[in-house]
């Protein structure tokens, strides 16, 4: 390789290969940084919500006539929705997972206003709760239909009885999980619940907030106006059950209105929408971005070519072959590169450590720096690789020529 | 060493059809020193071109060194060229970003020589043309006349049969363009086969052996015209 | 002369049709991606209500638990309770007041054959349309006299009211909503403030809502209530009235303060407030009450949001690189003529002229960028849009401001970037380049 003469020689011209390697340097912090911001977000979006999401839709009733009765109607519409053939279970509840609004109270492992409770996000369901989420209940029991207490918007009664997931009792009882079972916890302060059973996995409403397992059941009707219905059905028959759901609940009871049908899948791609819109246009802008760079690569290197057209000549007169000058320029450009690379790492670590404070985003995987450094490299010669070979095809009779 | 039989050059430009050579034949000995003349458009570029491997011709027979070198491959051309071909150009085509000593070494490189042998070659032949002490040197800082002595010190440098000048005093003031003269004859008669080509009689006058082309042909060939250089020194 | 450097400006630019033209997309793909973000962020943090937003301000009660503390200490809840909201509405201390909050009602349309169908209902005080400068095309806003007799009266949305009454003036007819008649009183025309400022607990970006009815009304028949509901203590019992007297704060509570004497008299006011309610058993925290502008408010709510912010710096250094990349081959394309400037300072150039005329030819390569930029901003915008739906239906327009800035920023761009080579340009000697050739 001769690497010394073309390093003095780019030393002759440093403008354009420290545009270069500048240009490859920040291409580089951004891509880095960008995979790093999208690998989070994947992550974040690959989390499990705990429930069947796929065959699992919800609907809300709305009552607006005088003589209408909520209670009657949810016990009317649950047995009917229950019995229909495709149908697996169907309960009422206030939120479902992903949906971004509902209910979270703090409970405490001792009564007491100056106890700081713990978060929790609450699902009222009856006994069909755990059947229709799909949910995994590794100790105790599930609800019974005594258990179920109807609630009205303004109550402040809690049921005596609470299934949490095993991420809640490792909060409330770091020291001994598995014994959380059987034991009391306190709600609003005051209130006692005694935890009868242990779910395995299940997220709260809100999924960016930090305690998103944390979840508690309570075996309870609401009777809060608008009522939510969620529809667990065999797989595949989902899409065919919900507008005949919707139908038929608009159709059995004309004193209210039927609203807000989604399937989960549906609330899954709501729910995360900005993050998954997020990787798009960061993908997107990596695209650009190497096309950019790469088109300025190209460009400049051809401007080089036919800046020393007449020196390719003479150097093909003095005996160069066609490989030696493809073989110049690709080396020029690897010099170039590597050092727009080296830098790249040290501005890549910079623009994290500015995200990180900034953004409270995460570090970078390690392996990504080299990573990117090797695929740049890449592109630099990819890009190069055309006005390299037509450098290589100035024909070395150029060398005698005056003009 | 040097032999052309009924070489053609033919470009074609579309329809039209240019005859830079016709049936051209030389023949040129070992240690000849040959100067070639011709008005503008006679074939002498052409000529070299063909001599120095820089160009396939269309037609004919070359042998360079006891080698038949028609229809060699590029990368053939390029090996012979480097090995066998010294060439010094009229406007010197030193490499402007590389100081003295890297244009030396470019022919070297390709030569594939070691680090070692490449630096005692490259101080020799700038100690043989006086500007050893500027290796360091951008030819931006050096005169026409020193500029052209170093593009014949890389000439020299991978020790060719023969060395290929295209007017190689061209761009240079009568003084420089004596001393450069000087050099060249030296390097003559040290054994090295020279071709000069050039316009000016004088000059020509200084080689063994003088050929004008015309049109494509040697119309003229003079065998031993007097060395001139003892009577103008 | 100006003319004449532009002629050559062009004439430079078309002689290199592939650099030019690398150049010009260079600057418009850093132009396009960057005024896309831009343009997302001008809007987010854009000033929904720039000719009052000085003069507005939304009331922060520090009511809350004193056992909860955060890293930064106390912070006031975001919103206030019914007690001080009331409290705060029979004082009168402001210029004008609003108390509000969002609550969801079922309109029954009296055709026949058609469907009831919900609609998004803001609670609150005749003092809000007034003060947020809402136009009204039939009709006005309700009295005083409404708030305080439980006057059930309404007012529509445009397309509210093009909906339920095909766009006639329908002041004096009524809406059965929620199984109640209320008569309308006016029409206002659109209403579409970006960010939603008035309510932002609700989602800074969502729509306004569609129609408006006295707070007293939907306290009255005790309407549900769509929003955040805050609570650190228990209502004492069960029922509305616990409910209503607890320390659950759910209302927004904005007041008018012309100017910054009637601002520190509604402060001391409010901490006045305060101290008495810490005598009845209240307000157990440090006296911490807060009055923020619209903008402060906005600050403070972040309603830009970070991805946002992640973007338009990351947007910034995409347009870096494209500079780097137009420096580079403007360069080129500057030094690649250098036979022809040393031929012009031969024939007398100045340097001033000869940097005149390659600034110029800088600017035009920007402007060509920007205008190709602002097309590329178009489309990206539209593919936040597709993106995104209707979370991001308010934030992807195109005003002048940002189609001025757009080709300002590229013009802007291409001069920083042509300063360099044009300097080197400038510094190729008379005449140096003509020996040779």
């Amino acid at each position: 390789m001769e690497i010394g003469p073309i390093w003095r020689a780019m030393m002759r011209n440093k403008t354009g290969a420290i545009l270069i390697a500048l240009q490859i340097a920040v291409t580089m912090a951004i891509m880095v940084n960008a995979i790093s911001i999208m690998q989070e977000r994947g992550r974040v979006m690959s989390r499990s919500s705990g429930i069947d999401e796929h065959n699992i839709f919800v609907i809300t009733s709305v009552g607006f006539a005088e003589d209408f009765n909520e209670r009657i109607t949810i016990e009317e519409d649950l047995a009917m929705l229950r019995v229909m053939p495709g149908v697996v279970n169907a309960i009422q509840s206030n939120s479902v997972p992903l949906s971004g609004g509902g209910w979270s109270m703090g409970l405490q492992t001792e009564p007491g206003a100056e106890i700081e409770g713990t978060g929790v996000a609450i699902y009222f369901v009856d006994e069909h709760g755990i059947d229709t989420f799909g949910l995994n209940l590794v100790a105790g029991e599930n609800f019974d239909a005594t258990d179920i207490t109807w609630r009205e918007r303004s109550d402040t009664d809690w049921p005596d009885k609470t299934i949490i997931t095993r991420a809640m009792a490792e909060t409330l009882y770091p020291d001994d999980p598995d014994g959380a079972l059987g034991k009391t916890v306190y709600i609003s302060d005051t209130e006692p619940l005694t935890i009868t059973g242990i779910i395995e996995q299940m997220q709260a409403p809100w999924n960016s907030w930090d305690g998103v397992e944390r979840v508690m059941l309570a075996p309870t009707h609401t009777l809060f106006g608008a009522t939510r219905y969620i529809i667990r059905t065999e797989p595949g028959m989902r899409d065919s059950l919900m507008p005949q759901v919707e139908e038929l609940l608009a159709e059995r009871n004309k004193n209210r209105i039927v609203r807000s049908m989604r399937s989960m899948d549906e609330i899954r791609e709501r729910s995360y929408r900005g993050d998954s819109s997020m990787i798009t246009i960061l993908t997107f802008t990596i695209v650009l971005l190497i096309a950019v760079t790469s088109l300025g690569i190209v460009g400049l290197a051809s401007f080089s070519v036919n800046r020393r057209t007449k020196q390719i000549g003479t150097r093909r007169a003095l005996g160069a072959s066609k490989v030696a000058i493809l073989r110049y320029f690709m080396t020029e450009n690897f010099i170039i590169s590597f050092l727009g690379v080296l830098l790249g790492a040290g501005l890549t670590i910079g623009l994290n450590i500015l995200m990180i404070e900034a953004f409270s985003l995460t570090r970078i995987a390690w392996y990504l720096v080299p990573v990117a450094m090797l695929m740049l490299l890449m592109v630099g010669q990819v890009a190069v690789f055309g006005p390299a070979r037509r450098a290589s095809s100035v024909p070395p009779a150029v060398a005698t020529r005056t003009v | 060493m040097l032999s052309m039989q009924n070489i053609s050059m033919v470009y074609r430009a579309g329809m039209v059809e240019t005859h830079a050579l016709r049936e051209f034949s030389l023949e040129v000995a070992e240690g000849d020193f040959v100067s070639v003349t011709g008005p503008s458009g006679s074939g002498k570029t052409t000529f070299l071109n063909i001599a120095g491997l820089l160009e396939q011709f269309t037609d004919g027979r070359y042998e360079l060194d006891g080698r038949d070198v028609s229809g060699l491959s590029d990368t053939e051309s390029s090996a012979v060229r480097n090995e066998k071909i010294g060439f010094v150009f009229q406007s010197f085509n030193l490499i402007p970003d590389l100081n003295l000593f890297d244009n030396v070494d470019v022919p070297l490189r390709y030569r594939g020589f070691n680090a070692a042998e490449r630096k005692r070659r490259i101080e020799k032949v700038l100690e043989t043309v006086g500007l050893a002490s500027r290796m360091k040197h951008l030819p931006s800082q050096l005169s026409g006349g020193q500029q052209q002595r170093v593009a014949i010190a890389r000439a020299l440098a991978g020790e060719p049969r023969f060395l290929l000048a295209d007017e190689p005093t061209g761009n240079l003031d009568s003084h420089m363009a004596m001393s450069v003269m000087e050099l060249i004859s030296e390097i003559n008669s040290n054994g090295t086969t020279i071709i000069m080509v050039t316009h000016d009689p004088v000059l020509a006058e200084m080689a063994s052996r003088n050929v004008h082309i015309l049109d494509g042909r040697v119309s003229d060939d003079h065998p031993d015209i007097q060395i001139a250089q003892a009577a103008t020194a | 002369m100006f003319s004449y450097y532009l002629k050559l400006g062009w004439l430079s630019i078309r002689r290199n049709p592939l650099l030019s033209t690398l150049m010009v997309a260079a600057i418009a793909v850093g132009i396009g991606s960057c005024m896309t973000i831009i343009t997302v962020n001008y809007i987010m943090s854009s000033n929904p209500i720039p000719q009052k937003s000085d003069q507005l301000f939304y009331v922060q009660l520090d009511s809350w638990d004193p056992n909860n503390e955060d890293d930064d200490g106390f912070e006031p809840p975001e919103q206030v309770t019914y007690l001080d909201a009331m409290a705060l509405m029979k004082a009168d201390k402001a210029y004008r007041q609003i108390a509000s909050n969002r609550s969801g009602l079922v309109l029954e349309p009296q055709g026949e054959g058609e469907r009831p169908f919900a609609v998004d209902t803001r609670n609150t005080w005749a003092d809000f349309f007034p003060m947020f400068d809402l136009r009204f095309i039939y009709g006005s806003g309700w009295d005083d006299s409404a708030d305080r007799n439980l006057e059930r009266v309404v007012v529509l949305s445009k397309e509210i009211n093009e909906r339920v009454f095909g766009g006639e003036d329908s002041v004096g007819r009524s809406v059965r909503l929620n199984g109640m008649d209320f008569q309308v009183v006016g029409v206002i025309d659109e209403f579409l403030p970006v960010p939603k400022f008035y309510d932002v607990t609700n989602g800074a970006f969502n729509e306004p809502e569609e129609i408006f009815i006295p707070f007293n009304i939907s306290v009255e028949y005790e309407f549900p209530r769509n929003g955040n509901t805050n609570c650190w203590k228990t209502p004492d019992g069960d029922g509305f009235e616990a409910f209503l007297n607890s320390e659950c704060a759910w209302i927004q509570f904005w007041a008018e303060l012309r100017n910054e004497t009637e601002k520190q008299d509604y402060m001391t006011f409010l901490n006045a407030y305060a101290e008495q309610q810490k005598e009845l058993g209240r307000f157990p925290r440090p006296l911490n009450n807060q009055l923020s502008n619209v903008m402060e408010w906005m600050e403070k709510q972040e309603v830009v949001d970070d991805d946002a912010q992640v973007m338009l710096g990351l947007s910034l250094l995409f347009l870096l690189v494209c500079l780097l990349n137009t420096i580079g081959l403007l360069l080129a394309k500057f030094l690649g003529k250098s036979g022809d400037i040393s031929l012009r300072r031969a024939l007398g150039a100045s340097r001033s002229s000869l940097f005149i005329q390659h600034m110029i030819e800088s600017g035009l390569i920007g402007l060509g960028g920007g205008v190709l930029g602002l097309g590329l901003t178009w489309l990206g915008l539209r593919g936040i849009e597709m993106l995104f739906g209707d979370f991001v239906k308010n934030l992807v327009g195109l005003d002048w401001v940002m189609v001025l800035t757009a080709i300002g920023l590229a013009i802007l761009s291409a001069l920083l970037a042509g300063l360099y080579p044009t300097w080197r340009a400038c510094r190729i000697a008379p005449a140096s380049q003509l020996k040779i050739q």
